[in-house]
């Protein structure tokens, strides 16, 4: 039995470092970008480097856990959904990574009247998938209380969405100095920074489901 | 020979095994927590132990229902209730070896001219019914008391689960024990009082006659746990999983806990001392104790769309099933009695000793019997053919259904 117990306890240990992971990502997905509106792009470096390493960590982690799961049985009744879940919140980190790839090779010029709500849309965004996080947390010790952890990713998702709109309203309707390509590559990367809060918003949808089934 | 006349019962262990053992590990199986090699193993093993340790109540009581005391006549009812078994298992209907073999003795009664004892039958009846409302009540305290555990302990996902799987084991021995205590009494029950083997020393302990009846029994429950079991325990176990892994683990335990209450002479000794009524000893059939404990669950979780027809269907089999036991059996032995010539019982007088039922081998009375065979193989041809046809009109509307959900 003890066995068992080990096997189950080093998959505890993983899920905890794998959500640690995407936690830690978010941090620098959040700095990053806001260094890059500054201008600060030797932080931006600095930061993608980061956001490299955590993805391949993520990644190896995602692996070992759906290994082990398998392997050892490990609940087996809702082996599937907790996959699903990694597999979600795996996605946001490749969100994440692929954002900030995008920032580099691209190099976007935001305009300076853009700055702030730029860093406001970017802020919505990662504090949806951040908010995500204790969700999944809770759904492994307290499943009673996933649902109303996840008030604040919809909550975040929605602001993300009004941002977003009232950004790209404004190119379009307002900055007449600017070019139609700019704009629509402006429109562009707007839609990038949204994504992770539309990550979120499915792995929330998903997670919602997942504590129903167990709470019945 | 003696062999020979055991295998209708054995017979029905191997059968008892093949089913009934999947309600214990089905559940561990289905969902792959166990392997099958080592559910099979333990299950046996505590089956046997089930029932040479804790056999004889249940065993006891079918004895006062009718004390069949040639081994002809505990061959013929033992065949009599397997084959009903069998019958209604292939047109996939709720069927007890518990309420075959009740049917089958009371068939022997009949042609024996035996008195059926009407205060152990309704003793027996009421547990057909008590067993699964039992087994509905320990469910639902059960799963009250593991969901606050769960809740209260905010144990990770993960630990539960294995300590489930743990407890599935656990309970699983448990409830293989108490199947081979209680259901024992259908295999072997009838053999008893027409069997007299001489203890059976092994040194540190002795197995009285019966006990030793109860081991062959056991080992043919066993034999049809490690030959037959792993499909039903695969396809059944998934049923009973797709509750909940707690809810499965409760399932089984409250069936345990109930078959083990009624083959416990102890524990019903015990309630007499406290001045409480007897537990009636009395084999119950697993399969719908399962059925009363899975109906608990959902009643606490307040699940409106209980399937009536279910339990409609099981308490049909309360009727069905023994009174097919009990035609079968009685037509049975006429045939072993009169063609064969074998001794198949006596009818007990009231001052206890025995008059041998062997009347004179007279052509009108054989006419008689004939007339009456042919007249209840008719009837069980029809109910066979109704309920054949009744089989392929739900195989028929399942399908239907299937087919409309998945358009939809």
């Amino acid at each position: 039995m003890s066995i068992f117990n080990r096997n189950s306890k080093r998959t505890i240990v993983k899920i905890d470092e794998f959500i640690d992971n995407i936690d830690l990502g978010i941090l620098v997905f959040r700095e990053g970008i806001k260094s890059y509106i500054k201008g600060d792009m030797e932080a931006f470096s600095t930061h993608l480097g980061k956001v490299d390493q955590l993805e391949a960590i993520a990644d190896r982690l995602q692996r070992e856990i759906e290994n082990e799961m398998i392997t050892y049985s490990i609940l087996p009744q809702h082996r599937e959904d907790v996959v699903k879940l990694i597999e979600e919140l795996d996605e946001i980190m490749d969100g994440i990574k692929s954002s900030m790839y995008e920032f580099d090779i691209e190099i976007p010029q935001i305009p300076s009247s853009l700055g702030e709500i730029m860093i406001n849309l970017n802020e919505s965004s990662a504090n949806a998938a951040e908010e995500l996080l204790p969700a999944v947390r809770a759904y492994f010790r307290a499943p009673h209380t996933v649902r109303e952890k996840l008030l604040k990713v919809y909550y975040f998702e929605s602001e993300t969405d009004k941002i977003a709109y009232r950004i790209k309203r404004k190119i379009f309707h307002e900055m007449h100095e600017i070019d139609l390509a700019r704009k629509a590559h402006l429109r562009y990367i707007i839609h990038h920074l949204e994504k992770i809060s539309d990550l979120a918003q499915t792995g929330a949808d998903l997670l919602s489901a997942m504590a129903v089934k167990l709470i019945i | 020979m003696i062999l020979f006349f055991l295998t209708s019962g054995l017979f029905l262990g191997w059968s008892l095994g093949a089913n009934d053992a999947s309600n214990v590990f089905g559940s561990a199986v289905g969902s792959k927590m166990i392997t099958f090699r080592r559910a099979a193993i333990i299950a046996s093993l505590f089956v046997i132990l089930g029932a040479v340790i804790q056999g004889a109540g249940a065993s006891g009581t079918l004895g006062k229902l009718g004390s069949v005391n040639a081994i002809g006549g505990s061959f013929t009812v033992a065949l009599a209730a397997a084959i009903t078994v069998y019958m209604m298992t292939r047109l996939s209907l709720p069927v007890s070896t518990t309420q075959a073999i009740v049917g089958a003795i009371i068939g022997w009664n009949l042609f024996t001219g035996n008195r059926t004892d009407a205060s152990t039958l309704t003793k027996i009846v009421t547990t057909w019914i008590s067993g699964p409302v039992l087994g509905a009540i320990f469910a639902i305290l059960l799963y009250m008391l593991i969901r606050r555990i769960k809740r209260k302990s905010g144990i990770h996902l993960i630990i539960f689960e294995s300590y489930i799987k743990t407890g599935l084991i656990i309970v699983g021995a448990f409830g293989a024990y108490s199947l081979g205590a209680n259901n024992i009494a259908n295999v072997m029950g009838v053999f008893v009082p027409a069997f007299s083997l001489d203890d059976l020393d092994l040194g540190i302990f002795s197995l009285s006659s019966a006990q030793q009846l109860f081991l062959l029994g056991g080992l043919a429950i066993a034999a049809g746990i490690l030959t037959y079991s792993k499909k039903v325990m695969e396809t059944v176990g998934t049923g009973i999983i797709s509750l909940s892994s707690e809810a499965a683990l409760v399932v089984v335990l409250a069936q345990a806990l109930v078959l083990f209450i009624f083959s416990s002479s102890s524990l019903s000794d015990l309630l007499v001392k406290a001045g409480l009524p007897r537990i009636p000893l009395v084999p119950v059939s697993s399969s719908q104790v399962i059925v009363g404990s899975v109906i608990g669950i959902g009643l606490y979780k307040g699940a409106g769309n209980i399937n009536f027809r279910i339990l409609g269907e099981i308490a049909t089999g309360w009727i069905s099933t023994p009174v097919i036991a009990g035609v079968l059996s009685f037509f049975s032995l006429f045939f072993v009695k009169n063609i064969f010539n074998i001794d198949i019982g006596t009818k007990v007088v009231e001052t206890g000793l025995a008059e041998t039922v062997s009347k004179p081998w007279n052509v009108s009375e054989v006419m008689k019997y004939v007339i009456l065979a042919v007249i209840a193989a008719g009837i069980i041809t029809v109910v066979y053919f109704y309920l054949l046809e009744r089989k392929k009109k739900s195989e028929f509307r399942r399908s239907e259904q299937r087919f409309w959900k998945y358009i939809k």
